[in-house]
């Protein structure tokens, strides 16, 4: 759906995208993970055709978003962290104008979308009177209007109270299966994205760090938890005996392949060790973030 | 689609609180400025303009020459500011505020984009200044109980002028129309402004700081032979409707220069746009 090849992009001296390629697939959640200036805002502005990349392709459906941007853009729907509209005009008034810049109004069509983002009741209200999370909701309302097959998000999670975020991310899984969007988002919240997708890129300065499945990457390899006496010796112990591959913070370990926790066990206990603590563990995708992040992972498997 | 584009600018730029504040401060002015008009030493001054080259007072101390009075002092007193502040508000505030973002995530040109908010102020400008062209003559009518005749002195200009009632109203619409036309070179120069990657305040101050720059350099003696070169000498043009033959050739090289000024910001303004990231 979306594909990058050898983008790049400078703000001055400051590098903000370097030599990305990244394949977004049709049809599903894809998650656009890095920490602030990392770049994910750049390329989402780059898919936008609102940042002109330095160098490389930008292309959506095939088609060059920089040679034909709106042939390109005319299957997508985009919100922002801080959605802005004219205040001082209704909810219905502003989807209209927004609506109108690129297509004709159909009030059939805005009535379905405003319904589906819960706004029948206020729509009427000026959006002065909004709170941040009924102008997320206009934001995304207007986004839906032009029957989007793409739908990109900026951060639209940020500043939402927990209940708005979860609204927000069930919208966000009806919007995939039940209308069949494909999905772009970018988000802090590793919580959220780990309820919403699996395939995912992981951005650093610039630089793309992972973008794949994160959930099939460790799928065969498990993970423990290790907690005893001379925890530092006991580590370095671990992985010396070829039993487990990598520790990473809190006594986090990978097992080597084919490696058991009772053999972590009996070695710790063999080598005089006081256990106290060893269970298998789920990653998280805090723990895999962190870790590309750290760059703990080895190339290969980056 | 482009009718209704500019109809939904024109909709944005009526509907702003700001909007109707200012045009409120104009009326404000307008009435404010009426009342100055009614000082004795002001009345002094203009009774004995007139009975020095023989007119009588009573026959031109009237409405006409009231809104004309009116609509000069609101121009020079707030015009400038509030039509810069509208151009340089446009396309600034939007990228500053995100709207912008949103407005460029749909499949419209930028060049399309602009020239629609472009047109959208260059109405608004004009409405305004019908709007001013309107009120003031209406203050001045209603003060003084009627038209009366228009007598028109402009020494810069080397105008001296008195008119009836029909003439008179007949130079008054025409000045206004004019006028209309000629403050389209602040709205153009702060939309241009506008487009570069500044703060809105920013655009408004720095065509303020332009025009006023542009004055007070056409008005050092040395300048005196390159008067011609100064935008401020065209925009005086809607004044010269009040020669008592009036001079359309001059009036028309004017609006023709500020065409062209107006063309190049408009060009310098759409490339900044149309080169230019947006990024939150």
């Amino acid at each position: 759906m979306i594909t990058l090849r050898n983008v790049s992009k400078r703000f001055g001296k400051r590098v903000a995208v370097a030599n990305l390629n990244l394949d977004i697939p049709r049809g599903g959640i894809f998650g656009l993970l890095g920490h602030n200036g990392a770049g994910k805002s750049t390329t989402i502005g780059m898919v936008l055709g609102q940042v002109t990349p330095d160098a490389g392709s930008v292309q959506i459906g095939g088609i060059d978003v920089f040679d034909d941007r709106q042939r390109a853009l005319a299957g997508v729907g985009a919100i922002f962290e801080a959605p802005a509209f004219c205040e001082y005009l209704s909810g219905w008034r502003n989807l209209r104008i927004l609506c109108e810049y690129s297509a004709p109004f159909d009030p059939g069509r805005a009535r379905e979308v405003v319904e589906l983002v819960g706004l029948t009741g206020r729509i009427d209200d000026r959006v002065a009177t909004y709170s941040h999370g009924m102008r997320q909701r206009l934001a995304l309302a207007q986004a839906l209007l032009p029957r989007p097959e793409l739908l990109i998000l900026d951060e639209p999670s940020e500043g939402l109270d927990p209940e708005g975020i979860h609204e927000m991310r069930n919208l966000i899984l009806r919007l995939n299966r039940e209308w069949g969007l494909t999905i772009l988002f970018s988000s802090h919240l590793l919580a959220e994205v780990q309820q919403l997708c699996s395939d995912l890129a992981v951005m650093r300065e610039g630089e793309l760090l992972f973008a794949g499945n994160w959930r099939e990457l460790d799928a065969d390899r498990q993970w423990v938890k290790i907690r005893a006496d001379r925890q530092a010796d006991a580590e370095r112990g671990l992985q010396s005996a070829g039993l487990v591959d990598l520790f990473e913070y809190d006594g986090r370990g990978r097992l080597a392949t084919g490696v058991a926790v009772p053999q972590l066990a009996a070695w710790l206990v063999s080598n005089s060790f006081a256990v106290e603590a060893l269970h298998p563990i789920e990653r998280t995708l805090e723990d895999f973030y962190l870790e590309t992040i750290h760059n703990v992972r080895d190339a290969a498997q980056k | 689609m482009f009718a209704t584009q500019l109809k939904n600018e024109l909709w944005k730029l009526a509907a702003r609180k700001r909007t109707h504040i200012g045009f409120a401060a104009f009326v404000l002015v307008q009435l404010t400025i009426l009342l100055l008009l009614q000082l004795p030493k002001a009345k002094r001054a203009f009774a004995q303009l007139l009975t020095s080259n023989g007119y009588l007072p009573g026959d031109y101390y009237a409405g006409l020459t009231l809104g004309l009075l009116i609509i000069v002092f609101t121009i020079s007193l707030l015009g400038a500011l509030y039509v810069a502040l509208v151009g340089g508000d446009v396309v600034a505030k939007e990228v500053e505020d995100g709207g912008m973002r949103m407005i460029l995530s749909r499949p419209i040109s930028r060049l399309r984009l602009l020239t629609i908010k472009w047109l959208a102020c260059a109405i608004y400008t004009f409405v305004l200044m019908l709007f001013l062209g309107v009120t003031s003559l209406l203050a001045g009518t209603i003060y003084r109980h009627g038209l009366g005749n228009l007598f028109v002195f402009v020494p810069h200009e080397g105008i001296f002028s008195a008119f009836d009632t029909g003439e008179g109203l007949y130079r008054y619409c025409q000045s206004v129309l004019v006028l209309g036309i000629v403050t389209q070179i602040i709205t153009a120069v702060a939309f241009m402004f506008s487009c570069f990657k500044v703060k809105p305040a920013a655009a408004t101050i720095l065509t303020l700081s332009v025009m006023f720059v542009d004055f007070v350099l056409r008005n050092i003696p040395y300048f005196a032979s390159f008067q011609k070169y100064f935008v401020s000498y065209h925009t005086a043009c809607w004044v010269r409707t009040y020669n008592d033959v009036i001079p359309w050739w001059s009036i028309g090289e004017s609006l023709a220069y500020l065409t062209g000024i107006g063309a190049t910001c408009w060009i310098i303004g759409a490339m900044v746009f149309c080169a230019r990231d947006f990024k939150s």
